[in-house]
């Protein structure tokens, strides 16, 4: 009896005694920590942030925004523009205006099997993203883009039968390697199913930026190498390894631990969480905050009745205390929004009305409106002022500020229940289908992107239009159709502006939603590395992954 | 015995039918779909786009019609295509199986080592010492959240002391045994934490009830050694309803372990399931369900012949 | 040596129930010690936020300036709440399926056996996030019980009572079989007793322990599973508070301010353990042969 408990013991501490030390990874290579795993590699298929910051690494766009949100070249030679006489507008046969507009490709840009990009990729992207069946994103795009014209293999000219101010942008055009895909695309319809980004995705052939996709296991991690075909500067690491870690308290243990080196601003760590690491890992990590164009916002449903009354609404608003809530949460990170344009964008104004905290006014506002009582107010046929708040479950900082909002509107005499509901249920069902009446989540886009589908009268959702659309306040206002049309085809930047801030003017007062923040995300970095610039939009900072250098006075990791 | 395998196999394929069904409707009562899901990324997307699209994934059918539809291709093996991971549900899910059989395998396996003694032995003298502390064990292990055992053991072991990954399934470009080895430690620890108490208390109560029995006390009387009568007697019998139940669980260990999974980044089955129950990808949270509750049924099937293989007392006709 | 025993397994019975009482007493009387310490657990204090343990919050403030103990306390009741009425639901649910099954037998027996197999075999955790993600609407339930901030409660304790009702239906249904066969039970069915009548007063009293140690257990079990469906998202929603959400939503500064996470994840540890051990005893002291020992 001794004897069995005693090898069975031995037995126990044999398997406890596996854990030895720490293997150490090697030096050049960068362990990053997202949140999230892309479902394809495919650069067209499904936007999502995870496949952006990934694939960044391995292709580039024709065009993009840099760190100071300026248009700029990445695959092309020289940005086209009317002035340098790249870009000539031209009358259409149906009377409206386009334009005609002529990139260059590096002339050294080759595909990671070394056959160079081409005109012809240029033009097969544009078959496939014209294909209605092959499901690429950016329909919009596509459609723009009526012609492509070759003119060598690396000099080709689109034919935009729209010209609008940013005709130079086709940040979205992602170049396919037409001599791997075109088999893939022989069926249109099965194109998504036979994609070789999916089916063969380390294919060095695919991809033709500083690195190259060598290893991808689903759920858990992609391995990106070197790219010799690499025309650019050459990049720091042998080798980045993309880690998803969902959890964000495991992520920040991985961190910790060693097993990450860092965590993507991008796809990592909620605000508070980057604000509390920041305190107590300060010497180890550098944490940069960015604020980005993430407008957090409360969209207001105004097809309900009570949220249809503008008092009512400018009430809301003034009951709560956002500069408490971005000082005291956010320590500052959090710049709070008057209107939908961020701080950073270059057409941004301050001469907006706004309505800061002011619990009387709004309490007067109410009255005004017909909302009575002590407590919750009643209106004179009896009802409750009881709204209800969405947002997206399990987002952090969301559900802390809806509880503030919550608590706040009840000083004043507003009932308000929160109901959290999953993303997909969110976006995918109460927004698109209007079911919400007051719902918390961000629009997320590039710098001076114009707000069309949000605002304009014509993109409300209705089961009519198969629910497309993203106006999901249901604002209709003429002033504000005709600015965004009229923004959209100003090419003179003075005249743009000013149209911009009326429109920025006359949404702080329409108020068809509670302007909040602007978000800020937390990139947390190792304090050896260097050149790793946040850009605060849509487009990550993997995009300049060749500037990211290792401190030569921190030469010991 | 043979007619009441076959038959015993009939009804498992027979709830497994109308499981099949239910977690089908189930999944169509989740609100949203893929495709409202796309338009909110695309705010270009037009009319027709959605009828087009919705028509390609079938999703303009009555439920029952769409059912049956995919009852057959599934019968044929053909259990559709993954909308999240953009390849067969089938390549989905074999590698995630993969991982999973390893995880809960050796979490499963330390359990058994681990607790089958323990509770035989604390069998011996019940409120004894061992018994005492193999209680507060076994209790302790199925009280504590999984979650917070798991931060707690990451921050420990990971954090503090740095002996241990937090989280993965093999450092890269390494993935020998060792490597591997040290990746599960923290998870099967978790694992085996939780589901210790269980066959713990079970073996426990069983070799009491078997301690209890005649043939035990003429064994005594007869002079034989205490070790001898413990595990040469006394244990062949309390192992008998114990093997039933860690066949039952067997089946269970296949849906992997969520909470688990989640916390160390380990990309097995419960973690596949939720995202695609959470991503709207109906075809691989069908084909992932179906065959966790398949895996179930068959090992409920295995138990109950082992029972009757086991025990010459229970008869089947 | 019995003595002990016995007397062992009695004072678990009495320290485990005594902490549960304390535990429920101390939920119950949130609103109480509201009133006493002059707090309100729902409203926001931003300036106040992780302040430290004070004479006005005697446990300090949470991660938005709420009183701390309130929080806990209130998160106790809706914790509670959840685990004794989803197990009483599930006790109910299961006592029926199994009496009907066992005493009734054949065909109804057959099919509720193999129904209650089925739900066993379903992946449990898997199902929970399916069905807590059902639109409530599209199954046309009213307006108030989805729109109400307390749907979450509801919803949390329909599901676990619809799934986990199979234990006691197995055990009810054992027991119900072997006491049809009893000569007391046979009496009463000579003397034209209705077969409603026998299952409730001949029948159910005789159940009462085997249900009472399982519904005692599965409250642990339950309490459990709010904190791991609140871990993902799917559990009790803000601002209802319930150990397991407060647990959750304390992870990611648990850096900063540990004792949001230490407090409610002790207090999940220590109701689950006495629930535990309360079944336990009640088990031992309430089956008659280990009285025979």
């Amino acid at each position: 009896m001794g004897r069995i408990l005693r090898a069975w013991l031995a037995g126990l501490a044999a398997l406890a005694a596996l854990g030895a030390a720490a293997a150490a990874r090697p030096d050049d290579e960068l362990a990053i920590g997202i949140t999230q795993f892309p479902s394809t590699l495919h650069p067209s298929i499904d936007v999502m942030a995870a496949k952006s910051y990934i694939l960044a690494m391995a292709r580039r766009p024709i065009t993009t925004f840099d760190a100071e949100w300026r248009l700029v070249c990445m695959l092309c030679t020289q940005l086209p523009t009317i002035e340098n006489g790249l870009a000539v507008p031209i009358a259409l046969p149906d009377g409206g205006q386009g334009i005609r507009v002529t990139y260059t490709l590096q002339p050294r840009a080759r595909w990671g099997d070394g056959v160079p990009v081409s005109t012809e990729d240029v033009r097969f992207t544009w078959e496939v993203g014209r294909q209605p069946q092959s499901g690429l994103a950016n329909a919009e795009l596509y459609r723009r883009i009526a012609d492509v014209e070759v003119k060598d293999d690396k000099t080709f000219t689109f034919v935009m039968n729209k010209l609008d101010f940013d005709y130079a942008a086709v940040n979205d055009f992602e170049l396919l390697p037409a001599h791997l895909e075109r088999a893939a695309f022989a069926d249109p319809a099965h194109y998504r199913l036979h994609t070789l980004y999916d089916t063969d995705p380390t294919n060095p052939g695919l991809y033709f930026g500083p690195y190259r996709i060598t290893e991808v296991a689903p759920g858990s991690h992609v391995v990106l190498d070197r790219n010799p075909t690499w025309w650019g500067k050459p990049p720091e690491f042998r080798r980045i390894v993309v880690w998803t870690v969902e959890n964000t308290t495991a992520l920040e243990a991985n961190l910790l631990a060693g097993g990450l080196d860092m965590v993507a601003g991008e796809l990592g760590f909620s605000l508070d969480q980057g604000l509390a690491f920041a305190k107590r890992h300060g010497d180890r990590f550098n944490v940069l905050f960015k604020p980005s164009l993430g407008y957090e916002h409360v969209d207001l449903n105004l097809d309900n009745p009570i949220l249809a009354d503008r008092r009512v609404r400018r009430a809301l608003l003034y009951g709560i205390d956002r500069e408490a809530i971005s000082r005291q949460l956010f320590a500052g990170r959090q710049p709070v929004a008057d209107s939908f344009v961020s701080p950073l964008d270059w057409v941004f104004t301050d001469a907006v009305p706004n309505c800061p905290y002011d619990p009387a006014r709004a309490r007067a506002l109410l009255e005004e409106a017909g909302w009575q009582g002590e407590g919750i107010r009643r209106n004179a046929a009896g009802e409750t002022l009881a709204l209800e708040l969405a947002t997206t479950a399990g987002n952090r900082i969301r559900e802390l500020v809806e509880q503030v909002l919550q608590s706040q509107w009840r000083e004043i005499g507003i009932e308000v229940h929160l109901k959290n509901l999953p993303p997909r249920v969110l976006f995918g069902d109460s927004l698109v289908k209007r079911k919400f009446t007051m719902a918390m989540f961000a629009w997320i886009s590039a710098p001076e992107n114009v707000p069309r589908a949000m605002l304009r009268s014509d993109e409300i959702p209705t089961p009519g239009n198969g629910l497309a659309g993203e106006n999901f306040t249901g604002f209709r206002n003429e002033e504000a159709d005709r600015l965004i049309d009229a923004i959209e085809v100003a090419l003179d930047r003075d005249r743009r502006a000013g149209l911009w801030h009326s429109l920025e003017a006359l949404y702080a007062e329409a108020l068809p939603a509670l302007p909040l923040f602007f978000r800020a995300d937390a990139y947390v970095l190792p304090r050896w590395l260097k050149g790793v610039v946040p850009t605060g939009h849509q487009y990550p900072t993997t995009l300049w992954i060749e500037d990211w250098r290792v401190a030569k006075d921190m030469a010991t990791r | 015995m043979t007619r009441f395998i076959l038959l015993r196999l009939l009804q498992v394929l027979a709830v497994l039918a109308v499981m099949s069904f239910i977690i089908y409707a189930l999944i169509g009562l989740m609100p949203g779909d893929p495709i409202n899901l796309m338009l909110a990324s695309d705010p270009h997307l037009t009319a027709a786009d959605v009828a087009r699209l919705k028509a390609l994934q079938g999703l303009d059918q009555p439920l029952l019609k769409r059912y049956l539809a995919w009852a057959q291709a599934a019968l044929a093996g053909n259990f559709g295509y993954s909308r999240l991971y953009a390849t067969t549900a089938i390549a989905a899910l074999a590698p995630r199986l993969a991982n999973t059989a390893l995880l809960m395998g050796v979490s499963f396996a330390l359990s058994l080592v681990i607790a089958l003694p323990l509770g035989a032995m604390a069998a011996r003298r019940p409120a004894g010492a061992l018994d005492t502390a193999a209680n507060l064990l076994s209790f302790a292990g199925i009280s504590v959240p999984p979650f917070w055992l798991a931060l707690v053991l990451i921050l420990v072991f990971a954090v503090a002391l740095g002996w241990l990954p937090a989280g993965g399934i093999a450092t890269i470009g390494d993935g020998g045994f060792l490597d591997r080895a040290r990746h599960l430690a923290l998870p099967v620890t978790v694992l085996t934490l939780a589901s210790i108490g269980g066959y713990l208390r079970y073996m426990r109560a069983s070799m009491i009830e078997a301690l209890r029995q005649d043939y035990i006390r003429t064994a005594r009387a007869k002079g034989a050694g205490e070790a001898r009568v413990l595990w040469g007697h006394a244990l062949r019998n309390a192992l008998v309803p114990v093997i039933t139940v860690v066949a039952l669980s067997f089946g269970s260990l296949f849906s992997g372990a969520l909470i688990t999974e989640t916390m160390f980044a380990y990309p097995g089955m419960g973690k596949l399931i939720y995202d695609a129950i959470l991503g709207n990808d109906f075809n691989l949270a069908l084909a992932g369900l179906l065959f966790a509750t398949l895996l179930v049924l068959l090992s409920n099937l295995a138990a109950d012949i082992a029972y009757a293989a086991a025990d010459p007392r229970i008869t089947y006709r | 040596m019995r003595l002990i025993l016995r007397a062992l397994g009695h004072a678990r019975i009495a320290w485990s129930g005594a902490v549960l009482l304390l535990l429920a007493l101390a939920a119950a009387a949130a609103p109480g010690v509201a009133a006493l310490i002059g707090a309100d657990g729902d409203r926001v204090d931003l300036y106040q936020r992780l302040a430290p343990p004070s004479l006005a919050h005697p446990l300090g403030t949470d991660e938005l300036g709420r009183d701390l103990l309130l929080r806990l306390l209130d998160g106790g009741r809706v914790s509670l709440l959840v685990g004794i009425a989803a197990a009483l639901a599930a006790a109910g649910i299961g006592t029926m399926v199994g009496l009907g099954a066992g005493y009734r037998g054949g065909r109804l027996d057959a099919a509720l056996m193999r129904l209650t197999d089925g739900i066993i075999a379903l992946p449990l955790l898997p199902l929970l996030v399916v069905l807590a993600a059902i639109d409530l609407k599209k199954l046309g339930l009213p307006g108030w019980a989805v729109q109400s901030e307390a749907a979450s409660l509801y919803r949390i304790i329909a599901l676990v009572a619809l799934v986990g009702w199979t234990t006691v239906a197995r055990l009810v249904r054992g027991a119900t079989l072997s006491l049809r066969a009893q000569d007391f039970v046979r009496a009463a069915v000579a003397l034209g007793a209705s077969p409603l009548r026998v299952m409730l007063v001949h029948i159910l009293p005789n159940l009462a322990s085997p249900v009472i140690v399982a519904t005692t257990l599965s409250v642990g079990h339950i309490i459990l599973l709010e904190s791991v469906l609140s871990y993902l998202g799917l559990g009790i929603e803000p601002p209802l508070p319930s150990w397991g959400n407060m647990l959750t939503g304390a992870q990611e500064t648990i850096g900063l301010a540990p004792q949001l996470a230490l407090y409610p994840g002790l207090l999940i540890f220590l109701t689950v353990i006495a629930c535990n051990f309360l079944g336990d005893g009640l088990q031992d002291a309430l089956d008659p042969r280990a009285r025979r020992r």
